[in-house]
């Protein structure tokens, strides 16, 4: 049984259409790329995966795991062991990062009937996957991502990941705004939860990040649908030759 | 139903009867006292619309219930008690029932030398030339209706004197707990703090009522902070879900003193907080500070004024309110910079969470300066909660209610960090979840 396959997608934003029939099967183990230029949906189809309010479904399902996924609050998709990685973190003063993250943690233990973790098992079980990002205390110790940088915040969701330990892992643009360094330290943090029962969804503009994360599958998005589909060397051709022969429509 | 007026009249018959009873052993001071009392409230009336600051938080279970001084000493017992004290706090405690003293309930203990926390009564027979020289000089009563209503009761409560140079080693707590009588039951207390030059001292005082049953609790406190002395003032308002509560509070700042006071409101059909500071001398420090939980039915109103009278005044305010169900909050804040008090620093923030489409925030903040060297400011705003920050908590496994209560903990917190006093900080906050934890769970109620 696939991991996920959405089927003849349709979605539309504020009556716009915005995905036309997408067609996507991810298998478990396996990290699919989904590229493409500005506008052609990525982030959409990263939202109504994750269960975000504010599209609208007009057609197609999406299976997740045997069962239908369209029909979960965001939550519960969470604690069944989707994880979006947001393109944007959002900063939340007053909540402090730790407890952030055991309250979500914990969360996910008690849907999997496993216990709940107490103070001291989790800080070490935190630190332990916090050290290989480079994040330390005084990190987790602030509000969740105020203040942070872009690569600050794009480790902590890495972290996250790390914690929560989801089937189904989805990254919105995770190399945007990230320099060299950084883009080191995330895909190494990716490439450490690469799993056979796991399945990802890389979603980015650029190659680099392939070059480090190395994909199974790519998929081009254009004008909400895939418009191609290939392997590794599908999103080395597109670092050479652009976006430009996907005849991308703007409206 | 009597109307306004009427009620108004019958307010004033009962504290004409309870004079009477006290006619022979009470000085003329006292007697003179509380005929201002009576004549300002009967001049007044009650609140009503027309009243500026009054507009909001109309009293009318005031006028529709006849409420009755209590003549009985209820039964409480310690354990009833310990459910409403502090866990883990050693204290200096004062109990009142109903409005009135209770020595069996209290435990005072050995005080310091120089401390006195003592009833009206035996503070009237121990003191009575420094009640004369104090009790009511420190309030406006011409501008405080309801003030000049328990003053015109003026018989019980509580007194509590510091002298000079000394610390209190332990929180005074101050207990106030309504059971009720057959009757709905009316509660007068009065209280005076006076703290002498460079003394310090921790207040906690509570008001509880753990009935549905309606009642009325009109406290009136004065407050004097002696020259480089320090109160900090910590205020709960858990009254009965019927109860109407109304405080009201004059304070007087000396020289280099600090007063720290914070408020923590959720109980009562009706709870009105006010607060008001006169900064009489130089370099003082005022903060108000609270939270307010309303739910259901509930009128939550907080009023404060704070006075910049003498140069390079400090004073502070951070409020947050959370409001479900059809409650509704009031918040009027106001600062005054007299034309000599220069090097004003002051600042108010008011924030309102609306939790429900039919909460309701009314916010009032004035600032009125009439200095020219000050640095003042105010902000107030009220909303929902973040939807972005509520998918995202969402998005990594909390369930609604859940992320609903981290977020709105989260936003109480920067009111709550102003707490010193690591058992109220404590208490304070497992009240506020208990809050959270019961008006927050629409997903279970579905």
């Amino acid at each position: 049984m696939a991991l996920l396959e959405i089927r003849n997608l349709h979605v539309k934003v504020e009556n716009k259409p915005i995905l036309n029939g997408v067609n996507l099967k991810i298998e478990p183990g396996e990290i699919h790329a989904i590229m493409g230029p500005n506008g052609s949906g990525k982030s959409t189809l990263s939202y109504v995966l994750s269960g975000r309010d504010g599209y609208q479904i007009t057609d197609g399902e999406i299976i997740y795991n045997g069962i239908d996924l369209l029909e979960l609050e965001p939550d519960q998709r969470a604690r069944e062991g989707v994880f979006l990685a947001f393109q944007y973190p959002v900063e939340i003063p007053g909540v402090v990062g730790l407890t952030f993250l055991k309250t979500a943690l914990n969360a996910t233990r008690i849907h999997r009937g496993q216990n709940e973790l107490d103070a001291m098992d989790f800080l070490k079980f935190v630190r332990e996957k916090a050290q290989s990002l480079e994040i330390d205390d005084e990190m987790l110790k602030r509000f969740v991502n105020e203040g942070f940088s872009g690569g600050e915040k794009k480790r902590m969701e890495i972290l996250q990941m790390a914690i929560l330990q989801p089937k189904l892992a989805i990254l919105d643009e995770t190399d945007s705004g990230l320099d060299i360094d950084a883009l080191q330290v995330v895909s190494k943090g990716i490439n450490a939860l690469r799993d056979a029962n796991r399945g990802m969804l890389l979603i980015t503009h650029y190659q680099r990040l392939l070059n480090y994360v190395r994909p199974d599958k790519v998929h081009v998005l254009a004008n909400g649908r895939i418009a191609r589909s290939g392997d590794e060397a599908l999103a080395q051709e597109l670092e050479e030759k652009g976006y430009a022969e996907f005849n991308v429509f703007v409206e | 139903m009597p109307d306004g007026a009427g009620r108004s009249f019958t307010f004033l018959e009962q504290a004409a009867i309870a004079d009477q009873i006290d006619t022979g052993s009470q000085p003329h001071w006292l007697r003179e006292l509380k005929e201002s009392g009576a004549s300002i409230f009967k001049k007044r009336g009650l609140p009503n619309r027309s009243d500026e600051y009054w507009r909001h938080t109309l009293l009318n279970q005031l006028v529709e219930i006849e409420f009755q001084l209590s003549n009985e000493s209820p039964r409480v017992g310690q354990k009833q008690l310990s459910q409403v004290a502090l866990a883990g706090l050693s204290s200096y405690r004062i109990v009142l029932v109903n409005g009135c003293v209770r020595k069996d309930l209290s435990s005072i203990g050995d005080l310091p030398k120089g401390v006195l926390i003592a009833g009206f009564n035996d503070v009237m027979s121990l003191l009575p030339n420094r009640l004369e020289k104090q009790l009511g000089h420190y309030i406006d009563l011409k501008n405080m209706p309801m003030a000049a209503l328990n003053t015109a009761f003026l018989k019980e409560g509580v007194i509590i004197f510091v002298d000079k140079d000394i610390t209190v080693d332990k929180p005074i707590e101050l207990i106030s707990i309504t059971v009720p009588n057959k009757n709905p039951t009316m509660s007068q207390p009065r209280f005076l703090i006076d703290l002498g030059e460079n003394s310090r001292a921790t207040l906690i005082e509570s008001h509880i009522g753990n009935t549905e049953i309606p009642y009325f609790n009109n406290v009136v406190s004065e407050i004097i902070i002696g020259e480089g002395a320090g109160l900090d003032h910590y205020k709960f308002q858990d009254e009965g879900t019927a109860a109407v509560h109304i405080s009201t509070t004059a304070l007087r700042l000396h020289k280099q003193s600090l007063y720290g006071g914070f408020i923590l409101q959720s109980g009562g059909l009706i709870g009105r907080v006010e607060a008001s500071a006169v900064l009489d001398g130089s370099d003082s420090d005022c903060r108000f500070d609270g939270v307010y939980l309303g739910r259901d039915n509930q009128l939550l109103d907080t009023t404060t004024s704070i006075k910049h009278v003498a140069t390079s005044c400090k004073s502070r305010q951070v409020f947050k309110g959370v409001l479900n169900g059809n409650s509704h909050g009031v918040f009027q804040g106001k600062t005054h910079v007299s034309i000599g008090a220069q090097k004003t620093d002051g600042y108010q923030l008011s924030r309102a969470l609306l939790l429900s489409r039919d909460a309701e925030i009314s916010t009032k903040p004035e600032l009125e300066i009439y200095a020219d060297d000050v640095k003042c400011s105010h902000g107030a705003t009220s909303g929902d909660l973040d939807a972005d920050s509520l998918f995202y908590l969402q998005s990594r496994g909390l369930s609604p209610d859940v992320a609903r209560r981290v977020l709105v903990e989260a936003f109480l917190n920067e009111a709550l960090a102003e707490i010193k006093l690591n058992e109220v900080y404590e208490g304070f906050r497992s009240h506020i979840r208990g809050w959270l934890n019961k008006n927050i769970n629409q997903t279970v109620a579905e």
